[in-house]
């Protein structure tokens, strides 16, 4: 789960990390006393989890408090990678000479955490020039370590104490929170040299939230996302007009990929999940009906433990009145013929491959 | 790495939920000796007729199992895979879905020292079809004794591709759910020299998909190590989006890491034959084998 910058930022205050001052805010009425109360220039930040925000204009530097405003009028309507944002964050802007890099993050090929460092800031960790790339022990990382990779960046005098400080912080917070990820992109470098981290983010790991309540209601959730957690599903909403469904979530990227290939535009990902039963169709199915947008559904299923049989009532049961949107399916594994006897009576189109489905579904337009 | 063979006795944790249950009896039918079971507090009771203790260190010392598959939920995963390396299981698999990730790299840290082997989590097991031993919860009639080696990252695609080989007349040494998380308990790397010292493995198949750098890595292990079987690849997630866990919590692209086209050039470049569709595999398997 991704935090957005205003809550990751509050995580920060919570670990002894310095901030800027800011303010939220979640309307432009609330801009003008917001901006009153910090020094200007001040900057105003779109809150939004999609990546690029600043390149696609949503960060404003504003000096008066109509200039706030105007700004934030337009940031609150400007919708980033189809995201449109329900707060602002207006911070004080950071004098700053230079921009340095640091995270803590999870290195999958060699199976632990490090900390990764750069002396200059960027878009682009991979091709960082001088970055320090160190692996955290299980227990954690002590002031040696923190020590060690200052001295490898190479930091003037001064720094040093600062930025281990940071790090220590930065490593103890992403350990005992359980993220994914804790970046700060940019640390600014003050003119008198005082670090300063300007952005924040935190990704927490999905699958130890169950210890860490705090989170669980930092997020407004998605309706449809909402639902399909509660019943088990994985779900991606992905805004085209056929909905794609299946058990496994190899096998339904896989048919993303068929689908994509056929010129066909996904609406969803909607993996069902192992031991795939009929109620579990049926809700998956009433679930994608009701997804804004669809137009036809894609149902993909290799049956080794579920049934066909199952995914066949299921499929029954929810077309049988007539008022589901199309829906083309492949069924395929153990009691096919009996599953496919089942369906020929319903207004389900079934093939016997994912190819031959797909291409009549996309053709189906 | 110690596979078990035929009659090689095994264990199963969490036998009493309804998934170790089912399952159990699932691997049974196989042929798979499920010698003894363990859930805390349920000690004395049989399932599908065989022996529940309430301890891992009971079940492996009545059977002499040196196997275990793990069905405990992901709140207790690690607490019973410590349980399972500490009571001397060398081949530990883990099915549960959605361990957190520190607990995984606590438990790989520990199997490392041990010496032991853990394949998962969040995968379908392993399935070795001539020795009749099926770990985990794929479908038996998918799979059939011969010469490909398959593993994946996923398991419905590891069926659909296994049951596809099959039709094909190609059947598997073996095939290896190595798991859909960030972390693996065995990598594709340790398979892919694990099956080159398999004799009766004539060609490998390794199924990806989006997220981290795994076939990357093993592109460039190919390159270095002068990899002498044929390997075919396939590679899920080539339309996917980015910043979006695609159902498996390793699965997701971050920036420009851990795109299909990525893996897709990397495989290529180190003379794999890359399939663009599961369903291209075994044609390509026949090509590789000719």
């Amino acid at each position: 789960m991704r935090l957005f910058e205003y809550q990751a930022k509050e995580l920060f205050k919570s670990y002894g990390l310095p901030v800027p001052k800011s303010v939220l805010v979640t309307d432009v009425d609330g801009v003008r006393g917001a901006f009153a109360s910090l020094k200007a220039p001040v900057a105003v930040k779109s809150q939004v989890l999609a990546g690029g925000r600043g390149k696609a204009g949503g960060i404003a530097l504003v000096n008066d408090a109509s200039q706030a405003e105007k700004e934030a009028a337009r940031i609150f309507g400007l919708a980033i990678g189809g995201e449109v944002p329900s707060s602002l964050l207006l911070e004080e802007a950071y004098p700053h000479d230079a921009e340095m890099y640091l995270s803590v993050t999870l290195d999958r090929g060699d199976r632990s955490f490090v900390a990764i460092a750069a002396k200059s800031g960027g878009v682009d960790v991979e091709s960082m020039s001088g970055k320090v790339m160190r692996k955290i022990p299980v227990e954690g990382a002590s002031q040696g370590f923190a020590d060690e990779v200052a001295s490898q960046l190479g930091l003037p005098s001064g720094q040093n104490a600062q930025f281990s400080k940071i790090l220590l912080s930065l490593e103890r917070l992403s350990r005992e929170k359980e993220c994914e990820l804790a970046e700060i992109n940019p640390v600014a470098v003050g003119k008198d040299g005082t670090l300063m981290p300007l952005d924040a983010k935190v990704i927490i790991d999905d699958n130890a939230l169950f210890r860490h309540p705090e989170f669980s209601k930092l997020h407004p959730e998605d309706e449809f996302e909402g639902e399909a957690s509660r019943q088990g599903f994985a779900f991606v909403r992905l805004g085209g007009d056929l909905a794609v469904v299946g058990n496994g979530a190899g096998l339904v990227l896989s048919t993303l990929d068929l689908v994509g290939d056929a010129g066909g535009s996904p609406a969803c990902f909607l993996d069902l999940g192992g031991g795939a039963q009929q109620e579990r169709i049926e809700a998956a199915l009433r679930l994608v009906n009701r997804l804004p947008g669809v137009r036809r559904i894609l149902v993909n299923i290799y049956g080794g433990i579920t049934r066909t049989t199952d995914v066949a009532a299921g499929l029954e049961s929810v077309t049988k009145d007539g008022k589901s949107k199309p829906v083309f399916a492949r069924v395929s594994g153990a009691e096919e013929e009996e599953a496919r006897k089942m369906l020929a009576k319903t207004p389900v189109k079934l093939f016997r491959t994912a190819p031959e489905a797909v291409e009549a579904v996309v053709k189906s337009r | 790495m110690i596979l078990p063979k035929k009659g090689d006795p095994v264990i199963v944790q969490n036998i009493t939920g309804r998934y170790g249950r089912l399952h159990t009896r699932l691997m049974l039918d196989y042929g798979t000796n499920v010698a003894a079971g363990a859930t805390p507090g349920k000690g004395g009771q049989t399932v599908e007729g065989v022996p529940v203790y309430d301890t891992v260190a009971d079940a492996v010392g009545k059977s002499g199992a040196k196997t275990s598959v793990c069905f405990v939920p992901a709140e207790f995963t690690l607490p019973a895979g410590v349980e399972a390396l500490e009571a001397g299981v060398k081949l530990l698999v883990i099915i549960t879905e959605h361990v957190p990730v520190r607990d995984e790299l606590k438990l790989v840290q520990l199997a490392q020292s041990k010496g032991a082997t853990i394949i998962g989590p969040n995968c379908p097991g392993i399935i070795i079809p001539a020795q009749k031993v099926k770990l985990g919860i794929m479908p038996a009639p998918s799979f059939t004794p011969g010469g490909v080696a398959l593993y994946s990252r996923s398991g419905t695609l590891t069926y659909e591709i296994a049951g596809q080989l099959t039709a094909a007349g190609y059947g598997q040494s073996l095939a290896v759910g190595i798991g859909g998380d960030p972390i693996n308990g065995s990598t594709s790397i340790e398979w892919m020299d694990f099956v080159q010292g398999m004799p009766e493995t004539k060609a490998v198949v390794t199924v990806g998909e989006i997220g981290g750098d795994a076939e990357e890595r093993l592109a460039r292990h190919i390159s270095r190590s002068g990899y002498r079987k044929p390997i075919v690849a396939y590679v899920a997630g080539r339309h996917a989006p980015k910043e979006k866990k695609m159902g498996h919590a390793g699965a997701i692209i971050y920036g420009n890491v851990g795109t299909a086209d990525s893996k897709i050039k990397a495989l290529n470049e180190a003379g794999v034959r890359v399939a663009m569709t599961p369903m291209e595999v075994p044609a390509l398997v026949k090509k590789a084998l000719a």
